[in-house]
């Protein structure tokens, strides 16, 4: 129950920003972060149980869907990253990401992803796959291991951008600024915490969700408040620095 | 008379002296603005309290130093072009009145004023605020009235200054007589003065480049994610 009302509620978070976003993005403000907002919502969509049976249904029926979320978050978690490390003037973070071993590191999450799913039997939708796994042993320790690549690319991203935030949320900048980047750093822990998965006990599933979704909704709140102290610092002027009103 | 009198005469927040009171923790600027209310010197009534109590007791004037400390930036900027300007013969020339203090970058002027190298170490050790968090207070313009006070006993001046400096009193109220801004002013040498603008300056353009720096930092944000 908690569970879903928390899918729904991000899910209904990441709607509303984006559809806030429209306006701007059609003056063609920003666009890439609108991009990575849809991005995040079909993601989003596509791990609650309804549309998932839905769309599944519709590619086949053999869990693809699955796979289209993952690349559907390994690109939103990539673009947000560039779009942090430009922002946040994280250079190096930049590089790393777009460099050898940032590229590297999401082909071979990718890769894996790809052979542990054909390695799996995945006939009937089952969001998450938790019939999947359900069906043998064999299937629960690749779904397992197929969850885990999954995650492994948006935690090596978000962490890379850590230290950004960090330092970001340390400076003298606007609070909300700061706020914000408190608020992606969050985020990025939860994300990265998702790797430990596999060592939360079985009957504490629900804590899953719990970190997986925080992380989400940390992210865009992140996201969310950069864009309103934009808006509250376009509407009043900027006050004359301190020292030269004298 | 009632706390009701005193907030409307003094013209603070009846809630504001109310919880205070309640929390047996008046700031000084209450103390103050009652004081000012009341036609009482508000250095006198700080000094009914204990942290306070050799406020006017140990009253010593304020060395030149401090004093040329509260001259505005942009008046020392005014006072070396006066100078410069000025018939040679006819001295200090003609200046304009000296702003108020405190100015912009008074309370951090006036610790250096007094700074012998080790000041700092020394308000640390006797009142247990980290360096940093003393650093940063200076750096925002700002120092509670305890730390103003325990900087002026660290550095062996007078106990006024500082509250001075950080605006919590007047030069009047705190003693200090009308001119003596301005005649340690002119007491500096030429020499002496242009140095002095010259720090001052280049402080100011430090903190404005720092300015500058995060505004385009922010700028940068707004357009990557906002």
């Amino acid at each position: 129950m908690i569970v879903t009302a928390l899918q729904w509620s991000t899910f209904a978070v990441c709607t509303l920003v984006a559809l806030a976003r429209i306006p701007s993005a059609r003056r063609g403000e920003n666009r890439p972060v609108f991009y990575v907002l849809v991005l995040l919502m079909a993601a989003i969509l596509l791990s609650i149980e309804e549309p998932y049976d839905a769309i599944d249904g519709f590619l086949g029926g053999v869990n693809v869907a699955n796979v289209v979320l993952r690349f559907v978050g390994f690109a939103a978690v990539f673009f947000l990253g560039l779009q942090i490390a430009k922002g946040f003037s994280a250079e190096d973070a930049r590089r790393f990401l777009t460099g050898p071993v940032g590229i590297g590191m999401g082909v071979l999450s990718s890769a894996v992803v790809i052979v542990l799913f054909l390695m799996m039997d995945t006939a009937g939708s089952s969001a998450g796959l938790v019939e999947v796994a359900a069906k043998s042993g064999r299937n629960r320790v690749l779904v397992e291991y197929y969850g885990a690549a999954g995650r492994l690319y948006p935690a090596f991203v978000l962490l890379a951008l850590l230290p950004a935030m960090i330092r970001t949320a340390g400076s003298r900048l606007p609070l909300i600024i700061r706020g914000s980047a408190v608020s992606l750093a969050v985020g990025s822990v939860a994300m990265a915490l998702t790797l430990g998965f596999p060592l939360i006990p079985p009957g504490l599933g629900c804590w899953r969700f719990v970190i997986n979704y925080t992380g989400i909704l940390f992210l865009v709140l992140g996201l969310v408040l950069i864009w309103v102290g934009r808006m509250a610092a376009k509407r009043r002027p900027r006050s004359q620095p301190a020292g030269t009103s004298e | 008379m009632s706390t009701a009198d005193i907030c409307r005469i003094s013209g603070l927040k009846r809630t504001t002296l109310a919880q205070q009171l309640v929390r047996g923790k008046v700031a000084e600027t209450t103390v103050v603005s009652i004081s000012r209310a009341l036609g009482l010197n508000p250095a006198e009534s700080l000094a009914n309290f204990s942290t306070f109590a050799d406020l006017t007791r140990l009253a010593q004037p304020p060395t030149p130093a401090e004093l040329v400390s509260q001259v505005a930036t942009m008046d020392l900027l005014q006072a070396v072009i006066t100078r410069s300007a000025a018939d040679p013969k006819d001295g200090s020339g003609t200046l304009r009145a000296l702003s108020p203090a405190p100015h912009a970058t008074s309370v951090r002027n006036w610790v250096d004023a007094i700074d012998d190298g080790e000041l700092r170490h020394r308000v640390s050790a006797a009142t247990g605020v980290a360096p940093q968090n003393y650093s940063a207070q200076l750096t925002a313009n700002r120092l509670s009235p305890e730390l103003a006070v325990a900087t002026s006993r660290a550095g062996g001046v007078g106990l006024t200054g500082g509250l001075v400096a950080t605006g919590l009193i007047t030069e009047a109220e705190a003693g200090w007589p009308v001119d003596a801004r301005q005649s340690a002013l002119d007491a500096l040498s030429d020499g002496e003065l242009v140095a002095l603008a010259g720090e001052r300056l280049q402080a100011l353009g430090k903190t404005l480049r720092r300015q500058e720096q995060e505004q385009a930092q922010t700028e940068k944000i707004w357009e990557n994610l906002g």
